[in-house]
């Protein structure tokens, strides 16, 4: 199925190649740098790509390319998911996925490509599965290992692979028994000049991180499962159960996992916890703007709106800008023109703003169009959408498990444009 | 890079691997190893220290093992005297206690890649089917078509065929998807993996116990399984139920397909299926990785083909955000088109108003042609924007929405009235061909309508001289002479130049042609002119430009959660068709080469060389079919067609058997030269896996060759292309001989 892999930088300079049928030679790259050409900014090359032999699935992280070589007819969500998953599993190991964590990781690399997929098939894509096949490096463990000579490899084999439940390890034991579930709601939004909402829906996801031991049976349950649109399920999930009943019911795979993602889109559903009041304006025939913008909180639930951080793609005529922020620093780089501010938190007593001069090119017309603004935002201990855990219940072993709940809700893709 | 030369660092790393004081302590020796690999992945020639490394590779240590390996399946092609050594350490270690060191063992051996491992792997990989640990038996099934790859050839292996059927039962789930992968490759000549009912069952049961991959892998297998009862095929829907909601849109897309392709006959039960995967298929589309919500928006649109309301309540979710890839973008402003209704024309079309005027100007062209789409059924609110657009007076706006309106005049006829009213003073910001182009045209054929298009064209005459297109100057000359027949006298004067120019000074062929036409057709009187130029100008109903029709689900079921949505089918078909040139490519010359021998002449030889190409058919060069195997498939089919051929004088067998193979039919017997009657037996193979046998009788005192063709799956358009390929073969050869 998947030929080949090769990594390669923003730069175009591949930095790791893999095969698993045969080789491929790195030339077949050339296509791939040719759609780059084509499509002017790097980041626009089409996802596939097909040549005279072969056929090209790349994925976009984290500033570097996955480019992935197919020889035959394949499902393309089926490769662009595996490529997302390995990228997954480099971020979960080294704590980012970069260039040179990769570099400096590389043997471990090669020995997680190799389990992850053989003969251009996808092996062990667990996360719990894979680190007992081969150990994430820490800095304590490299310390250790240093000393006494042991390996980051496990010698024993995982004991997931012989238990009846495959994403389950047999034997597990743990002296604290722990299940914590984190709510994560993002807002993806759109609104338009007068304040008013194009478009809103909340993607949310509900992770696991659990630690108990033996087989234990969970099921959860919620305060008000109706407001979930579209859900889509953990294969642990009992899917009949929730189908009948809308409980949660599932033997959990050990460590962290993703339980759910689900939508929730009806629209007077979806509230909009911050506003901005923009005045953006450039003068015809003239070498300034004006530029003011003012965020507030709105439709907040009376909880603090943290985190926030504003960026706009100013158009190309703007040459600098001389702002003065009531509250937090900004930042603008006259080469990508792009602008960003961290406001920090909101006060309601002193909304933050941001105003002052744009300087233009002379000469050249004006803007077309106002630049949109993207805002980044976080709330704690709130799942916009009221969502709610009613209770969690175990069963099939004898212990009392310590359970946990956390809710946040973050700025997806939310954009306001002016 | 700090080294200057890899011959120095080579002799370094060979001196280290060689100290005893290194090789004593466990952690030196391994960094020493780590380098080599380092070395090895940054593209250093790293194959001089083969020797030593494979001496490494004698170790308790596993990660040590694991380096060894890495190194020797990376140069093992390169060196493989040497590599017959590192086989024995290999085959040790295939009998480790440690499954873990069975199965890496295992695996780095099948990959070595080089030739005659095969007969030192086949004995390791047998006992590693009948392993204990599953780790072990997962590596030695994808072992299985490892080898067979080496092999090279088709033969194929019955008994270890057998064995991994067998192992489809195994108790692990992935040793059950390995099977599968690896039968489906040693078994592509014929067809890929058989999947009959005890299989299909088996492996429906197993569907929850599988990860994702496998769950999605098992799905397309499915496909093949040809449910034998309605009351069956509903069971297998039901069990497949949960599937769409799975996690992984993967798994959804191919359990989509699944239910789509089986449930062929049940239109119903496909737009049920279709309503369930909307919310994961709106989910992959806003997915954080882009590259999901561009496979996803591009089935959405296969799926806007058949159910064009599918969407439509959903079109919020298909508004772009700035910060979106290109390639999304367009999507999402196709879809947009096609989804639009009553309901929301008003608000789709606000939004692609704000799209025409995006800094990337690739972008804001799509927005103008997708609101050229619409248009051609909410003509009077999409007609307002574009008049509006071209008040902005920029030159990649303009020239796009001239084109727009060129092909809105054609299809809405109702709208040319507001489309000549807003041209007048475009011509000053158009600068492109295909805009200049445009608006010549529709200043030629609705001229009478637009008071100062005599003057606009009068310009481009004026300037014609510095034009750089042919295309602009043929369009300039039909549009100047249309105008005239409806406006003679204002256009006189400057068509009598323009053909004087065109006529006179013009250096391209084609314009000068044209400028000629059109004078001898002016020769020939207006009215000639006015019946040859002004037949009807449009006519929607040929549908050349507007294929609105819905398809049905079936038409593209098949290519669901493919490539193809991802190209559209058109283009696709251009893709997969150079490949399949390309693929067979290679092995024709050997066949011809082989065969060029004087008998056929070239030009010959050609004319039989393209026929595989005429038409669906694609014949399988080199098929080894036994005499047995022929006789044993030729007494168990009926003749599927009969025909008789022109033929005169005796046959030459060699000739004929060569002028066969270049089409890739393959002589399975023949009788010598002049036996009476004289008979030959055929065989050839589609890429379907379809053969075609054939016998070949020739009666003495006849002048016929009389041919009878069986086919093993009933397919007639294929028989009589393959016929057809056969009657010009023979055509060929019997033409020599006269």
């Amino acid at each position: 199925m998947i030929h080949s892999l090769f990594l390669i930088n923003c730069s175009g300079d591949i930095f790791l190649e893999k095969h698993w049928k045969s080789v491929v030679s790195q030339s077949v790259c050339d296509y791939f740098f040719e759609a780059q050409e084509k499509a002017v900014d790097v980041e626009n090359v089409p996802p596939v790509i097909s040549t005279p032999h072969h056929y090209l699935i790349s994925i976009y992280r984290d500033k570097l390319f996955f480019v992935s070589v197919i020889q035959t007819e394949v499902p393309p969500l089926f490769v662009i998911e595996f490529l997302h998953r390995v990228a997954d599993t480099f971020q979960d190991y080294f704590g980012e996925c970069s260039e040179a964590a990769i570099k400096d990781n590389v043997v471990i690399v090669y020995e997680l490509l190799e389990e992850m997929l053989d003969n251009g098939f996808p092996l062990a894509t667990e996360s719990n599965i894979l680190k007992e096949l081969i150990k994430p490096p820490t800095i304590l463990r490299s310390v250790v290992n240093s000393i006494t000579g042991s390996s980051n490899v496990g010698d024993t084999l995982p004991t997931g692979q012989l238990s009846n439940i495959p994403w389950r390890r047999a034997g597990v034991k743990y002296t604290n028994n722990e299940a914590y579930f984190d709510v994560v709601e993002e807002i993806d939004a759109i609104i338009d000049k007068s304040g008013s909402t194009v478009f809103a829906e909340i993607q949310g996801v509900i992770d696991a991180c659990i630690k108990l031991s033996g087989m234990p049976d969970l099921s959860l349950s919620f305060m008000n499962p109706r407001l979930l649109d579209d859900v889509s399920f953990h294969p642990c999930i009992r899917f009949k159960r929730w189908e009948s009943e809308r409980v949660l019911s599932f033997i959990p795979p050990d460590g962290n996992f993703r339980l759910i993602s689900y939508r929730v889109s009806s629209q007077n559903l979806v509230a909009i916890p911050v506003y901005v009041k923009h005045s953006i304006s450039f003068k015809e025939n003239s070498s300034c703007g004006r530029f003011d913008i003012t965020i507030g909180p709105k439709q907040n639930m009376g909880k603090t709106i943290e985190g926030i951080t504003v960026t706009v793609h100013m158009p190309k005529v703007v040459l600098n800008m001389n702002l003065t922020p009531t509250q937090g620093s900004y930042t603008f780089d006259p080469v990508t023109k792009v602008l960003t501010w961290d406001v920090g938190k909101i006060t309601p007593q002193k909304l933050p703003s941001l105003k002052g001069l744009v300087n233009l090119q002379s000469g050249a017309p004006k803007p077309e169009e106002n630049p949109s603004l993207n805002i980044q935002f976080k709330i704690q201990q709130l799942a916009i959408s009221g969502l709610k855990v009613n209770r969690l219940d175990m069963y099939g072993e004898k212990y009392k498990p310590f359970k946990g709940v956390k809710y946040v809700t973050k700025a997806g893709k939310f954009q306001v444009r002016t | 890079m700090p080294y200057l030369g890899s011959e120095d660092v080579v002799k370094e790393l060979k001196k280290a691997l060689c100290n005893p004081h290194i090789q004593a302590d466990r952690l030196r020796y391994r960094n020493v190893i780590q380098r080599v690999i380092r070395h090895m992945t940054q593209g250093l020639d790293m194959s001089g220290v083969f020797m030593e490394m494979v001496k490494a590779s004698a170790t308790v240590d596993i990660v040590q093992k694991k380096l060894v390996y890495l190194y020797m399946c990376t140069y093992a092609p390169l060196k493989p005297d040497l590599a017959l050594l590192a086989i024995n350490t290999l085959c040790k270690d295939c009998s480790d206690p440690n499954p873990m060191v069975r199965g890496l063992a295992l695996r780095s051996m099948c990959s070595l890649r080089m030739p005659g491992v095969q007969e030192y792997i086949q004995q390791p990989i047998l006992n590693g089917l009948r392993d204990k640990a599953s780790y072990v038996r997962r590596v030695a099934v994808l072992g299985c078509a490892k080898m067979h790859n080496l092999h090279g050839d088709s033969e194929v292996d019955g008994a270890l065929v057998n064995e991994l059927y067998s192992l489809l039962r195994d108790q692990d789930p992935i040793v059950v998807v390995n099977c599968l992968r690896s039968l489906e490759e040693i078994l592509k000549q014929e067809g890929g993996v058989v999947i009959n009912r005890p299989i299909a069952h088996h492996l429906l049961n197993r569907m929850s116990k599988l990860d994702q991959w496998g769950q999605a892998e098992v799905l397309n297998f499915l496909l093949r399984y040809q449910p034998r009862s309605e009351e069956e095929l509903f069971d297998i829907l039901n069990l497949l139920d949960s599937f769409l909601k799975s996690s992984s849109p993967g798994v959804v897309m191919g359990a989509t397909k699944l239910f789509l392709i089986l449930a062929k006959k049940f239109p119903h039960v496909q737009t049920d299926v279709l309503m369930q995967v909307k919310g994961p298929l709106l989910a992959a589309c806003s997915s954080e990785s882009r590259e999901l919500c561009f496979a996803a928006l591009c089935h959405v649109r296969q799926i806007l083909h058949s159910l064009p309301g599918h969407f439509s309540s959903h079109y919020k979710k298909f508004f772009c955000s700035y910060s979106e890839p290109h390639y999304i973008k367009l999507q999402k402003v196709e879809v947009l088109c096609e989804l639009v209704n009553d309901e929301n024309v008003q608000q789709v079309l606000e939004e692609l108003r704000g799209y025409c005027t995006d800094v990337s100007a690739d972008f804001a062209q799509a927005a103008i042609f997708a609101i050229g789409g619409i248009a051609r059924t909410y003509t009077d609110q999409c007609v307002q924007i574009l008049t509006e657009l071209l008040g902005l007076r920029q030159e990649h706006i303009t020239t796009v929405v001239v084109q727009t309106f060129r092909d809105l005049v054609w299809l809405c006829p109702q709208c040319t009235e507001a489309v000549c009213q807003a041209l007048p003073g475009c011509e000053e910001h158009i600068q492109d061909s295909e805009g200049k182009q445009a608006l010549i045209w529709l200043l030629g054929v609705h001229g009478e309508r637009i008071p100062n298009a005599p003057y606009v064209l009068e310009d481009f005459v004026e300037n014609v001289k510095s034009e750089t297109f042919p295309a602009v100057k043929m369009e300039l000359l039909t549009a100047l002479l249309r105008l005239f027949l409806s406006r003679p006298a204002e256009c006189q004067d400057t068509l009598g130049r323009l053909l004087h120019y065109c006529i006179e000074e013009e250096k391209d062929m084609a314009v000068r042609d044209r400028g000629l036409f059109y004078y001898r057709l002016l020769l020939a009187g207006v009215d000639e002119v006015k019946r040859i130029l002004c037949s009807p100008k449009s006519d929607p109903s040929l549908g050349l430009l507007a294929d609105q029709a819905e398809r049905p689900v079936n038409s593209w079921a098949s290519d669901f959660n493919t490539l193809v949505p991802v190209y559209g089918k058109a283009r696709w078909a251009t893709i997969s068709k150079c490949r399949g040139v390309e693929r067979h490519g290679p092995e024709l010359p050997n066949a011809s080469c082989a065969t060029s021998g004087p008998l056929v002449p070239a030009e010959n030889k050609e004319r039989v060389q393209d026929l595989p190409d005429s038409g669906a058919l694609m014949l399988v060069p080199n098929r080894q079919l036994t005499a047995e195997c022929f006789e044993k498939t030729w007494l168990s089919l009926k003749v599927a067609h009969q025909q008789v051929f022109p033929w005169q004088g005796v046959v030459h067998p060699d000739t004929l058997q060569m002028a066969l193979q270049v089409v890739n039919i393959q002589t399975i017997a023949m009788s010598r030269a002049g036996a009476q009657p004289w008979k030959a037996f055929l065989s050839a193979q589609d890429d379907t896996g379809c053969l075609f046998l054939t016998e070949l009788l020739l009666e003495p005192e006849n002048l016929e060759m009389q041919v009878s063709v069986k086919q093993s799956k009933a397919r007639t358009e294929t028989l009589h292309s393959f016929i057809s390929v056969l009657e010009t073969v023979i055509g060929t050869i019997g033409d020599l001989k006269s």
